[in-house]
């Protein structure tokens, strides 16, 4: 239960900011056309270089997304120079990716090839080493799926990897690397945590978004 | 026995009768109860590692125990010779074995496939052993990963297979030791009874092997207690006497100003091989350096002189204006000389005869002992009549040993960890100087009330303690228990100082107030005898 629905009547919403915090979503997200639907019914202003770097940072991620890893990083080279140069372990992570792209394509040998060749020198540093030992181990099994190590196959495992890409992106280009709806809900989050532990009981039980809606 | 119609029937039986009775015997030997068949399949195993193939079948037979298993041997064989994939086979066909046993012991030998090939950089090959053999076993994934990880082959060193005997010591360990007895079985069970019988022996003083045909039992005969030899060289009473660290030399010196250095020849008979002269006072105590290429003499409130022992020069004087020298000593690099004074100082000195350091106030007595240990680090005196002083030189610290009567003379053991204090009242006290200094055991039974006499450590391991003695003979006692075991006579004065030579732990050497200095040995012993053992 809520403290009080009725509160929330008390609070007026700029409508521009909501629009805002729609358009950093999906600048965020490089959801081209809608952010062009919104653009066109609300009169806000993007700039078309800032549509360009979208369409950019689009390409990028759908490649790493789609396992295409090399790509990615080439791209990421072309629009922001030194990023990887300066976030290494970014670029183990994508690294990595075509690693296990590899692996699953059942190409042990180009696998053990590459993983000559551009992981063995994050050897060297010791925060690397366990990450690495866990990448090479999957080569050890005819099916990867099953071994320990089976997450690092996982879509949730791109996602994550793609996720963090595009927060460097949008980093190095002095934009938010978190869009604001994202913080706006991470915030009621926590602060309903905070509520709940001052009140001592289990009074509240933990923000759901999904409640949340529901209710209203 | 497979029967054979031709033979006639009664011998038929008679064997029959036998190989019953042999399985029908009782099945344990001796008041152990230990199993026969775990004693012959020793036997067994010994014959087999000496390559005694026929007599081994033929045990087998006349045994009726299954010795040797030829798959187990054939297997040996294959890992030995390195052939993993024939060892396999093999591992496969022991039937006898546990599933998980098998797993484990597939492990090993895979893993040494995987980096022999690792070392001839086979990658793809060792790849494949790793994915379709290794990682197959579903064991040990955490060894599998870092197996994985070895491919990488950027992190310096990469591993190397073990030699081949330590891969069967690792299936050992793994198989039911009856499946495979552990190599060397038997010796191993032989030398523990030896270590068990030297345990107790308390006369143990010989370096020498063993029979195996009797009980070791040193007896007292191992102690030097015959007189072997009598040195009279000396003109005057022998103060001091001290076998080189090598034990080939003795040196000796006297009430008659001078020194002596003796050589041990190789029929264990001492011939003179220096006369030290030049000091113009009795010498009271003579030191070697630590590496036997000199040595110190003390003249008593004198001078301390530097001999070379090679050619009997003396090669330094050690002189302090006004003062007069006590004791003297090394440091154990040989590289700096320490002397006490007769104003109860102590001087470091290096080799040139400059003096380094100087430490004043009530750190030695008049006539007296001085030893360094701990590298240099620590200087042991005494420092009062009933006090011994162990001066920490770098901290400035003094840990002390104090008496309840007077002290007469102190030695040091030769791992520089225990002290030998002989006091006036005909006690002789071991005190350990490792961590707390405390005292460890005493030894009585000897006379020393008005001169000094010295005791000495000697012996294998220095297990022994031994002192002169003012009733003009030699004492021995068992460091470890106290007890006195044997008194050496036959001098005709107070018997000031003994050595045991540190490398033959059959000769003792004494001096004495009666000019002479007696040479101990074991009793009917032709020195050439094998008890020189180590060189």
């Amino acid at each position: 239960m809520d403290i009080d629905p009725k509160q929330y009547e008390q609070i007026k919403i700029n409508d521009k900011d909501s629009h805002n915090i729609i358009l950093s979503y999906l600048i965020h997200g490089c959801y081209k056309e809608t952010l062009e639907s919104l653009v066109t019914s609300t009169g806000l202003k993007v700039t078309n270089a800032q549509l360009e770097d979208m369409e950019k940072r689009k390409r990028i991620l759908h490649s790493a997304l789609e396992g295409n890893a090399l790509d990615a990083i080439h791209l990421t080279e072309q629009m922001s120079p030194d990023l990887l140069e300066n976030n290494k372990d970014l670029l183990f992570d994508l690294l990595s990716l075509h690693f296990v792209e590899l692996i699953c394509s059942k190409k042990q040998t180009e696998a053990l090839n590459f993983g000559q060749a551009k992981l063995a020198p994050f050897g060297k540093v010791q925060k690397y080493v366990g990450k690495l030992e866990d990448f090479m181990g999957l080569l050890a099994y005819v099916e990867p799926e099953k071994s320990p190590m089976f997450h690092l196959l996982s879509l949730e495992y791109r996602q994550h990897v793609v996720d963090n890409l595009n927060r460097a992106i949008l980093a190095h280009a002095y934009m938010p690397s978190f869009s604001k709806l994202e913080r706006i809900i991470q915030q009621a989050t926590v602060v309903r945590q905070c509520l709940s532990e001052e009140l001592g009981k289990d009074v509240l039980s933990p923000f759901s978004l999904k409640d949340f809606l529901k209710r209203s | 026995m497979g029967g054979v119609d031709s033979e006639p029937p009664s011998k038929r039986r008679k064997l029959k009768q036998s190989s019953m009775a042999e399985t029908l015997a009782d099945d344990s030997i001796g008041s152990k109860r230990i199993k026969k068949v775990e004693f012959v399949r020793l036997i067994a195993e010994s014959l087999h590692s000496f390559g005694y193939s026929n007599t081994l079948s033929n045990l087998e037979k006349e045994s009726g125990i299954a010795v040797s298993s030829g798959l187990v041997n054939e297997f040996i064989k294959l890992v030995l010779d390195g052939n993993w994939d024939e060892s396999l086979n093999s591992l496969r066909k022991l039937s006898v074995l546990d599933e998980s046993v098998v797993k484990l012991a597939s492990f090993v030998i895979l893993e040494q496939k995987f980096l022999e090939l690792l070392n001839a950089d086979r990658f793809i090959d060792a790849l494949r052993t790793l994915r379709t053999e290794i990682s197959c076993l579903s064991i040990d994934q955490t060894r599998v990963r870092e197996l994985s990880s070895l491919l990488l082959c950027s992190r310096g060193n990469v591993t190397k297979p073990k030699p081949k005997q330590e891969v069967i010591i690792d299936l050992q360990r793994l198989f039911p030791p009856d499946v495979m007895i552990p190599q060397g079985r038997l010796v191993q069970l032989v030398e523990q009874a030896l270590d068990s019988q030297q345990d107790s022996c308390s006369f143990h003083n010989s370096v020498c092997v063993d029979s195996l045909f009797s009980d070791h039992n040193c007896g007292r005969s191992q102690i030097p207690s015959e007189t072997l030899q009598i040195l009279q060289e000396h003109q005057d009473e022998v103060w001091f006497v001290q076998f080189s660290h090598n034990g080939k030399f003795l040196a000796s010196c006297s009430k008659d100003k001078s020194a002596i250095i003796w050589e041990v020849s190789l029929d264990g008979r001492l011939v003179v091989k220096h006369r030290l002269l030049g000091h113009k006072e009795p010498v009271s105590c003579v030191s070697w350096s630590p590496n036997d290429d000199w040595i110190l003499t003390c003249g008593v409130e004198e001078v301390v002189r530097c001999w070379d022992v090679q050619s009997g020069e003396c090669v330094r004087i050690y002189d302090k204006t006004d003062l007069g020298m006590v004791s003297c000593n090394w440091s154990p690099d040989g590289q700096r000389v320490f002397t006490g004074f007769n104003d109860k100082s102590i001087v470091m000195w290096d080799l040139d005869g400059n003096e380094m350091e100087s430490w004043k106030g009530e750190k030695t007595l008049r006539i007296s002992d001085l030893q360094v240990t701990g590298d240099g680090k620590f200087i042991i005196s005494i420092c009062k009549e009933n006090m011994i002083l162990i001066f920490d030189r770098g901290l400035a610290k003094e840990r002390l040993i104090k008496e309840d009567y007077n002290i007469v003379s102190f030695s040091l053991s030769g791992d520089k960890k225990f002290l030998l204090v002989s006091l006036v009242n005909q006690e002789i006290h071991l005190w350990s100087l490792d961590g707390d200094v405390r005292l460890v055991a005493k030894y009585k039974g000897h006379k020393c009330s008005r001169f000094v006499v010295r005791a000495c450590f000697g012996g294998v391991d220095q297990a022994f303690v031994a002192s002169g003695s003012e009733d003009s003979r030699v004492y021995v006692w068992h460091r470890e228990t106290g007890e006195l075991i044997k008194t050496l006579g036959g001098h005709s004065g107070a018997v000031n100082c003994t050595s045991w030579n540190p490398v033959n732990p059959h000769m003792v050497a004494s001096a004495s107030d009666d000019r002479t200095i007696r040479i101990w040995g074991l009793k009917g012993l032709n020195s050439n005898h094998s008890c020189m053992c180590r060189t």
